[in-house]
């Protein structure tokens, strides 16, 4: 069966056999969204996170006041400026400059795949498909589930005033739905793969294959966010500058949200030999980490990871050459090895540290799987000549301590918004008779 | 405490000659903090456990609780070796089925540990079958306890149960690839010959399961002995996915064999604490005997919890002299029913096995750097 939670702009729990419903209301209501002026949607979605940072429901949120923020209508201007140059190519005709005029249609239905680690992940890829004027249907996970249902009957109550007109967030509302269902149904799996005009795919590798691998109309676009493996840098200079503890309790922070297990978690961080020993960096790290907020700290550990964890603190502390520091209970572990490169992850606030003779020394082992480098020096030059050669191995971002999760287009090296859309093009004949063709 | 001497003074010796269940938990925690604290400087001799010590700061002196004494993961036996006595004389090396990850734990067994560890089960065995010699029926075959084979824990658990055997009879054979099935001539004899005499069964569960239970079943074969008591320990994740609850498994394993249910006894035990199992009493919980203590541990304080809260099983042990046997931390969840207070009479706490650690590994878009 297929549990749906939205459906025709109602929050409630219904079964369904099949799509069909689902994608029938999805269809007949986005046309309301599609003739929404973008100035109407990025309003409606800056009143949205300003309702999100005021209730308290979402106070124990990770990352609420981010999407707060993130929700602010100049952000989501800019964000769409970024994508399309032009914003008003997503509301009428507008001209090219190559001699015909361009509007970027919705592709139709986006069905959204939403891996559970990150619990805002599916509001975030939502908004992406709001922006972009599509009719949206989201399979989230059973525990996260509720945090979308709550960000989105949110936007249900809102009402705002454009140019003289009226708004309505349950305009929007109405052309989403919320399902969830096995993933092991190849049934279900292969109907909402088949309703989708654009599918966006977050997960591990063995989901985005087979996401990828399903039925799927011709004309379908496939966005994947695909597996991925994010680490930490600090130059010479960053560790003995000033700044060095504050930068490290933001990457500190960056590492313990959403439990380390997002694409943009840090797993590895690298220190270049400094004037400060490696053992005295890590005592920073320890009394930095004993200070973090007990939400960040205590957070529910998987077993699986928790088994993980108990192993590799035992691996470092049998072991001749490695150390390990950590807390009394699982909130913590630092692993200390002199082994060059990456290490697996083993998520849960596991830090593997190292060090190396020069940043540059880290740039061989990347590889395309590699997300974010939160890189620190204060050296601009140094930073663009490491992010030039990371990025030209495979990296997508390199971003300042605090900021890895940033939810930033492009993500993944993608420029999502503009995937999301359909290129058309108008040519018409001129006042003067000729035509606005080229040539 | 029935016992001629302080507390102080117990031996491990008296510890293993002693009745088993005897001595309640706070007694039982006096003994073997005494003996662990005597046994943890001798394991400084492999350098694995010195780390280990040396790393986090512990002065075994100051060791006041069995709780502070450091626990060792069951699956650093698959990386170290933990041989804690390079003077001993190996006498075998047992190896861990290695379920889990496909590779195997080895576990040195000296001379003195194997002893021990047959003291050990012999009177834990006695609690429940007295001291009066049995027929043995092993619910394997005969080539697991081959002496020139490997040990495997399999091997070495039909040797322990052995102990009380006047005479064992191997119910099943092996084909050369490696199928097992019932072997016929030893069932026509025991329903023959052996019909109403005292005998004990033991068996690893899935294999009495899959194969003596399902091969009886479909020739229609049942046996008829004097009250027998079978014991059956190893395996249950090798039947997750037969569904089979611990009732179901004692009702079928009680008809096939011809006595009462209550009479079917579970043990938990592993090969890394091979001589200290956990047998379920006549209440359905596991007794911990005198020589051996178990810690639930919360999964993510890694503090002892308290009776009824579930958390990771570890085991201590004080029969080892060949490897860091004094606390082994399982991947296995269970809790405390209680201490000292079983209706069944046994001190000590009594506990229940739940489950393995969750395996499943959901990853989402954090993953490897490997392309």
């Amino acid at each position: 069966m297929i549990g749906c939670h939205l459906l025709d702009g109602e929050f409630k729990d219904i079964e369904l056999e099949d799509f069909d419903k689902v994608v029938l209301s999805v269809s007949k209501n986005r046309a309301a969204l599609t003739n929404m002026p973008l100035k109407a949607i990025t309003e409606l979605l800056n009143q949205l996170g300003k309702s999100i940072i005021r209730d308290k429901k979402f106070a124990m949120l990770d990352g609420a006041s981010f999407i707060s923020m993130w929700l602010r209508r100049d952000n989501l201007e800019r964000i769409c400026k970024l994508n399309f140059v032009n914003s008003s190519f997503l509301d009428h005709f507008a001209d090219s400059g190559a001699g015909f005029e361009m509007i970027a249609q919705p592709r139709g239905i986006v069905c959204h795949w939403v891996a559970s680690n990150v619990p805002t992940l599916s509001f975030f890829s939502l908004v992406m498909g709001i922006l972009t004027k599509n009719g949206n249907i989201l399979k989230v996970s059973e525990e996260n589930k509720d945090i979308l249902i709550a960000l989105v009957r949110g936007l249900s109550d809102l009402k705002i005033e454009v140019g003289g007109k009226e708004f309505f967030g349950k305009d929007i509302v109405k052309a989403i739905s919320i399902v969830s269902f096995d993933s092991k149904e190849a049934t279900h799996g292969e109907a909402f793969s088949m309703a989708a005009d654009c599918k966006v795919i977050w997960g591990g590798a063995d989901s985005v294959r087979a996401i990828t691998a399903l039925p799927q109309k011709e004309t379908c676009e496939i966005i994947p966010f695909g597996p991925k493996y994010s680490f930490g840098v600090f130059d010479r200079g960053a560790v003995e500058s000033a700044d060095f503890r504050s930068d490290l309790k933001k990457v500190l922070r960056d590492i313990l949200l959403f439990n380390q297990m997002a694409c943009s978690s840090p797993q590895v961080l690298f220190f270049e030999k400094s004037a400060k020993p490696l053992s005295d960096i890590v005592q920073t790290m320890k009394e930095e980490l004993a200070g973090l907020p007990e939400r960040l700290l205590s957070r529910p550990i998987p077993q699986h990871i928790a088994s993980k964890i108990i192993n590799a603190r035992s691996m470092y502390l049998l072991s001749d050459d490695k150390e390990v520091i950590q807390s009394e209970g699982l909130d913590w572990t630092i692993l200390v090895n002199r082994d060059p490169g990456f290490e697996e992850p083993i998520h849960g606030g596991c830090i593997f540290v190292k060090e190396v003779n020069n940043i540059m020394d880290v740039v061989p082992f990347v590889t395309r799987k590699i997300q974010a480098i939160v890189l620190c020096t204060a050296d601009n030059q140094r930073r663009e000549v490491f992010a030039k050669a990371a990025t030209e191995k495979g990296a997508d971002r390199i971003v300042l301590p605090g900021a890895a999760h940033d939810f930033t287009l492009p993500w993944d090296g993608i420029m999502a918004l503009n995937r999301l859309v359909r290129w058309t093009i108008l040519y018409s004949k001129k006042a003067d008779g000729g035509s606005n063709a080229a040539g | 405490m029935n016992m001629n001497r302080p507390l102080s003074k117990v031996t491990l010796e008296g510890l293993l000659q002693m009745p088993q269940y005897s001595l309640d938990d706070t007694e039982k925690n006096e003994v073997l903090l005494k003996l662990i604290k005597e046994q943890l400087p001798k394991t400084m001799a492999n350098p694995h456990v010195k780390n280990l010590f040396e790393k986090q700061g512990i002065d075994i002196e100051m060791i006041q609780n069995v709780e502070d004494v450091p626990f060792i993961p069951v699956q650093m036996f698959k990386y170290f070796d933990l041989s804690t006595n390079p003077d001993a004389k190996i006498a075998r090396v047992i190896k861990s089925s290695g379920t889990t990850s496909g590779s195997q734990s080895i576990i040195p067994i000296s001379k003195e540990t194997s002893a021990n560890q047959m003291k050990g089960l012999k009177s834990i065995l006695e609690s429940y079958l007295g001291q009066k010699r049995r027929v043995m029926i092993a619910i394997d075959h005969m080539g697991i306890n081959d002496p020139k084979m490997e040990i495997t824990a399999r091997g070495a658990g039909v040797r322990g149960f052995s102990i009380f055997a006047k005479e064992i009879l191997y119910v099943l054979k092996e084909y050369s690839n490696g199928e097992l099935v019932l072997d016929m001539p030893v069932i026509e004899k025991l329903q023959k010959e052996y019909a109403g005499k005292d005998v004990y069964a033991f068996g690893f569960t899935y294999i009495i399961w899959k194969t003596f239970c399902k091969q009886m079943k479909e020739r229609g074969l049942k046996l008829k002995f004097n009250d027998a008591i079978v014991f059956h320990g190893g395996g249950w994740k090798k039947l997750t996915a037969e569904r089979v609850s611990k009732d179901e498994f004692s009702r079928t394993v009680a008809d096939l064999i011809g006595t009462k249910p209550e009479r079917v006894h579970d043990f938990y035990g592993m090969a890394e604490q091979t001589g200290i199992i956990f047998i379920d009493c006549e209440h359905g919980n596991k007794h911990v005997p005198n020589f051996s203590q178990v810690i639930i541990r919360d999964m993510r304080t890694l503090k002892p919890c308290k009776v009824s809260e579930k958390g990771l099983i570890e085991v201590m042990g004080v029969l080892s002299n060949s490897y860091y046997s004094c606390a082994v931390l399982t991947e296995d969840i269970g809790h405390l029913e209680g201490m000292d207070g079983c209706p069944c009479g046994r001190k000590g706490r009594y506990f229940r096995f739940d489950s393995r650690v969750e395996r499943a590994e959901l990853r989402g878009c954090g993953d490897t750097f490997r392309e």
